[in-house]
């Protein structure tokens, strides 16, 4: 019983340590974490979409149970495109694409914003060489194949995980866009 | 002995001695996923470098603290706070730094060397031996990642540090998991074999599974 006293309050005590270390440390850099991200976003928006003057944000939606946002570039008070933060459900992570559309749209570039996959697997989806594939393709043109050769999206050799959240992504982006804004035209 | 001559032997003991990847075959799992890269395996060795010697301090330190039968999860407590301040104040003060090395840092909360150095070493060493201890075996966790990368990124993708310098891939297995074990296992038994050759050693004694 003495025992079992002595355990627990060692456990209790570390614990607590650890979490106040922890929790302090998270006080002080959570402010600076949130304005860097934000800054870092708004800049890779504007890289996605260098035309635009002004990129406004448009609305709220949940790819995946995840929070995401959608934007309308505009140039001269015309819309001419969309931009869209979506979200996949990879290997041992959400990645988070920003997906960019012109206004027919299809595909104009995707980036990766960010992801925890395995460092030199899954983190194979941030090569140009995979990401370039998207450009220029509708909604009906995004799937995911595991043969070369073909217009579709062509999965990477041992991260076929990864690739394939990231087209599923994708796809329920532009699936939202068709919905929003692909009726009115 | 004198001071420094011992402090050398604990470092050297982390490289050479017990290896922790060629010799105690500790933390295989995240050495395989690595080491697709030379640059993947040289910041991931980095980071573990990093924790490692820093919980062995911290644990050397509460020692006498922590009570024995529950010291298995303060060792892990000790090493996922390390991890946490470390990613966090990475994300926050050092972000260039933070999007390259942000990904292996939150590994490391799993990894076996560490904890198993914290139980093996730390625990019943003072702090400064505990310091070098921790400094050898991340050094030792480097050299044998950088070098199993070198050999798989050079294989598998015809490039370095992710430049072409051959414009094929010789070997596309070796970047796959399973070229990852073959390419451990000969450089772990090149590596004996240099040992036992050259340095008078007795190879590895077979020690420890491969768990993390």
């Amino acid at each position: 019983m003495k025992d079992m006293i002595k355990i627990t309050l060692s456990l209790v005590v570390i614990f607590i340590a650890a979490g106040i270390i922890m929790t302090s440390v998270f006080a002080i850099t959570a402010p600076v974490i949130k304005v860097a991200k934000e800054k870092e976003e708004k800049e890779a928006r504007q890289k996605m979409m260098p035309d635009a003057e002004n990129i406004t944000e448009a609305g709220i939606w949940e790819p995946y149970g995840k929070r995401g946002k959608y934007f309308e570039g505009k140039k001269e008070g015309k819309t001419i495109g969309y931009l869209v933060s979506t979200y996949g459900k990879g290997y041992s992570s959400y990645i988070n694409i920003l997906v960019s559309a012109g206004k027919d749209l299809k595909i104009k570039s995707i980036n990766i914003l960010g992801h925890g996959e395995t460092p030199g697997l899954g983190d194979e989806i941030e090569k140009d060489y995979f990401k370039k594939q998207f450009e220029d393709k509708a909604l009906e043109q995004i799937e995911l194949v595991k043969a070369e050769g073909t217009d579709k999206i062509q999965a990477i050799s041992g991260v076929t995980i990864s690739s394939r959240a990231v087209t599923n992504g994708v796809k329920e982006a532009m699936k939202l866009l068709k919905e929003k804004y692909g009726v009115a035209q | 002995m004198s001071n420094t001559a011992s402090y050398w032997n604990l470092f050297r003991n982390g490289i050479f001695g017990e290896n922790p990847v060629f010799r105690l075959a500790l933390s295989l799992c995240p050495a395989v996923a690595v080491t697709s890269g030379v640059k993947n395996g040289f910041l991931m060795g980095v980071a573990v470098l990093f924790v490692q010697t820093m919980a062995n301090v911290t644990t050397s330190l509460l020692r006498k603290f922590i009570n024995p039968k529950v010291r298995i999860p303060s060792y892990m407590f000790i090493i996922a706070t390390w991890v946490t301040v470390t990613d966090l104040a990475m994300a926050a003060f050092a972000r260039d730094v933070y999007a390259q090395m942000g990904l292996y840092i939150k590994l490391i909360v799993a990894f076996a060397i560490i904890l198993s150095r914290s139980e093996l070493f730390a625990s019943k060493n003072k702090v400064v031996p505990s310091f070098f201890d921790g400094l050898g075996m991340g050094v030792g966790f480097l050299l044998a990642l950088v070098i199993i990368g070198f050999f798989r990124e050079l294989l598998g993708k015809g490039s370095l540090w992710g430049i072409q310098i051959i414009d094929t891939k010789p070997l596309l297995i070796m970047i796959l998991p399973a070229g990852g074990f073959f390419a451990m296992g000969i450089l772990m038994g090149f590596f004996n074999w240099i040992d036992i050759k050259f340095f008078g050693g007795k190879g590895a004694s077979g020690a420890g599974g491969s768990h993390g």
